[in-house]
């Protein structure tokens, strides 16, 4: 996506750390990046709304039953305002948004902005978790496989790498639940239970389910820094830094880090929808009630109202983890927010 | 081209193992050795024997024909899936360059759209509201991965627009459907054919996790991923359960990989690794 797409040339990057970005173009970069995710937030809804009237579902089916007679359909059907004109709907839903108003789930009538608030922190602490082993392991095994290149260590993290790519979620969740649940018996296999209640089982049930989610991060992550670093540290740049006596270390952290890292903070926003979509099938087979099951589940029942508010805090979560990587990229390298 | 490829030493694994898969999609069903449907309520949860290799599933029904009965469809849904996002992706991808401004601001911030979509939840949504079937699953995968095959149509095509001798083209008076033919495919084709291969393992694995999870296809006919979803309820039982599948699973995936690394080292220079 273009709000990710930002690929930095490292060739241009200045070597040593740059002074402070100025305040204007901190605003431009934020304009810009409005400009951007705006248009595709009304885009991604727009399509998220449509889905509901292309999938011909209807509340009145499940609130009267098969019995229904046609007026009380229409009767129904009227009072959940599907009535009127597509493009009013589609207002009114978007309106309803801003209010914070997700309308009604058709099944029980329970407020939707309320179902996912009671279901979103279970989601989100399995696929935060998961966000925060991968990026560790990732960054770790990747600056440690370019910094050793050629060696068995930078073998071992490349074929690491291709075989974790190969692997879906849930068939990692099922080793994992068969090694340390079942075998070793170290961990549960099921059920959620909230932080504040007892952080210590919070922590160990979304484990599996965590680490389930992180191999495929730490895969792609490893893999992209790895060949981003490599590519940062052949440049003259760093020949220069070398030269004039500078530390490894610093070297490393300093210079080539912030450089080479631009490819790695890319995909690791292209990886946050599938972390969030990935939350489906981890709750399916852990039996944890987030909003990726509620959505299944809901979808399957016909509750659009449901699914819709669902996908509609997503968007926002994924457009909310973009933004803050492209600051993070445009900090990293002023270089970046020359083009645009 | 394809000598080429198996000439690579690291392709030869890979295409060993799809000529094997390719085998179970074309014979597989006519191998089983046993009616994949048919329970067998004195031969529930059975251990591997002579009679029944893969051993036999909570009603009783023999493993290794549900594995070989449900091979054509695990593989052909992704093959179906890639195919759709190849044309919806790269058709716009290439007229985002040549059409309107207008048609290439829309059709950016669409697929910008696109991509902002939990791929999964929306995939699950997108098929059970539409009519839980596998060709409503098809066509939602195939209208997830449209924003990558865009994007390789447009980079193709930005990488041609602009280079001397279709400027000397133009000049000479070649329209625009002439260049896109003549120097744009040229171009597109090897990216494609890389992101065909990669997008194809995407897919089984997005296949198998909505199969997994009872969408796409109705819960007796076998799937890949379908057979995983009944070994899991069953793992205490039989913890070997999961293997055959999910090794099959692994292995279709790692070998497209594998396949879309070895042709992107035989078509592409090696800077444009992570483009």
């Amino acid at each position: 996506m273009s709000t990710v797409a930002v690929q930095p040339s490292s060739a241009v990057a200045p070597p040593a750390p740059v002074r402070r970005p100025r305040k204007a173009s901190r605003w431009q970069v934020l304009r810009s990046l409005a400009l951007i995710v705006v248009p595709v937030f009304v885009a991604a809804t727009l399509i998220t709304f449509l889905l509901g009237q292309a999938s011909g579902l209807d509340p009145a089916a499940g609130v009267a039953g098969d019995a229904a007679s046609p007026e009380m359909v229409a009767r129904i059907r009227h009072d959940f305002g599907l009535d009127r004109p597509v493009a009013i709907q589609y207002l009114a839903w978007m309106a309803g948004l801003a209010r914070g108003d997700f309308g009604v789930s058709w099944f029980n009538g329970v407020p939707v902005a309320h179902l996912i608030a009671q279901r979103l922190p279970i989601s989100l602490s399995v696929a935060g978790a998961a966000l925060v082993i991968g990026v560790v392991l990732g960054s770790v095994l990747g600056i440690a496989a370019a910094v050793r290149r050629g060696s068995w260590l930078d073998r071992g993290v490349t074929a690491f790498a291709s075989l974790a790519s190969a692997l879906p979620p849930f068939v990692v969740a099922i080793v994992l639940i068969l090694v340390f649940s079942l075998w070793l018996n170290l961990l549960p296999a099921a059920g959620y239970i909230p932080f504040s209640e007892d952080p210590a089982g919070w922590l160990r049930i979304i484990a599996i389910p965590a680490a389930a989610l992180s191999v495929d991060i730490v895969a792609d992550l490893s893999r992209q820094l790895r060949t981003g670093l490599v590519t940062a540290l052949s440049e003259n740049y760093v020949t220069g830094a070398v030269v004039r006596g500078l530390s490894p270390r610093r070297i490393l952290f300093v210079h080539v880090l912030r450089n080479g890292a631009g490819p790695a903070l890319s995909v690791l926003a292209l990886r946050v929808p599938m972390l969030i979509g990935g939350a489906v099938v981890t709750e399916t087979i852990f039996t944890m009630p987030g909003i990726g099951k509620m959505a299944a589940d809901s979808a399957l029942r016909g509750d659009v109202p449901v699914v819709q508010g669902t996908l509609v805090v997503s968007i926002l979560i994924v457009l909310a983890c973009n933004l803050v990587i492209n600051l993070l990229l445009g900090l990293l390298q002023p270089a970046t927010r020359r083009k645009d | 081209m394809f000598k080429r490829l198996i000439a690579s030493r690291s392709a030869r694994p890979a295409l060993a193992i799809l000529a094997v898969v390719a085998l179970l999609v074309a014979l597989g069903p006519l191998l089983t050795p046993q009616d994949p449907l048919a329970q067998n309520p004195y031969a529930l949860l059975e251990g591997p024997s002579a009679r029944h290799w893969l051993g036999t599933d909570a009603f009783g029904r023999d493993v290794l024909s549900r594995l070989l009965a449900g091979s054509p469809v695990s593989i052909l849904a992704s093959l179906l899936s890639v195919a759709i996002g190849l044309v919806l992706g790269v058709v716009p991808g290439l007229l985002s360059v040549f059409l309107s401004r207008t048609f290439e601001w829309i059709s950016l911030r669409l697929v910008d759209a696109l991509m902002t979509l939990p791929f999964l939840v929306f995939a699950v949504a997108m098929t059970a509201m539409l009519g839980n079937g596998l060709g409503q699953a098809m066509f939602a995968v195939g209208i997830l991965i449209t924003p990558v095959f865009y994007r390789v149509g447009r980079a193709a095509a930005l990488a041609v627009v602009n280079a001397e001798y279709v400027e000397a083209a133009r000049l000479m008076g070649a329209s625009t459907a002439f260049i896109i033919r003549r120097h744009v495919l040229a171009k597109v084709l090897p990216a494609v054919a890389v992101t065909t291969a990669a997008m194809t393992g995407a897919c089984l694995s997005i296949v198998a996790s909505l199969t997994f999870l009872g969408i796409g296809v109705v819960p007796p006919e076998p799937t890949w991923g379908g057979l995983l979803a009944t070994d899991l309820t069953t793992l205490y039982e039989r913890p070997y359960g999961p293997f055959a599948p999910g090794l099959l699973i692994v292995a279709t995936v790692w070998a497209m990989n594998a396949l879309a690394d070895a042709l992107r080292d035989l078509t592409a220079p090696p800077q444009e690794h992570w483009a």
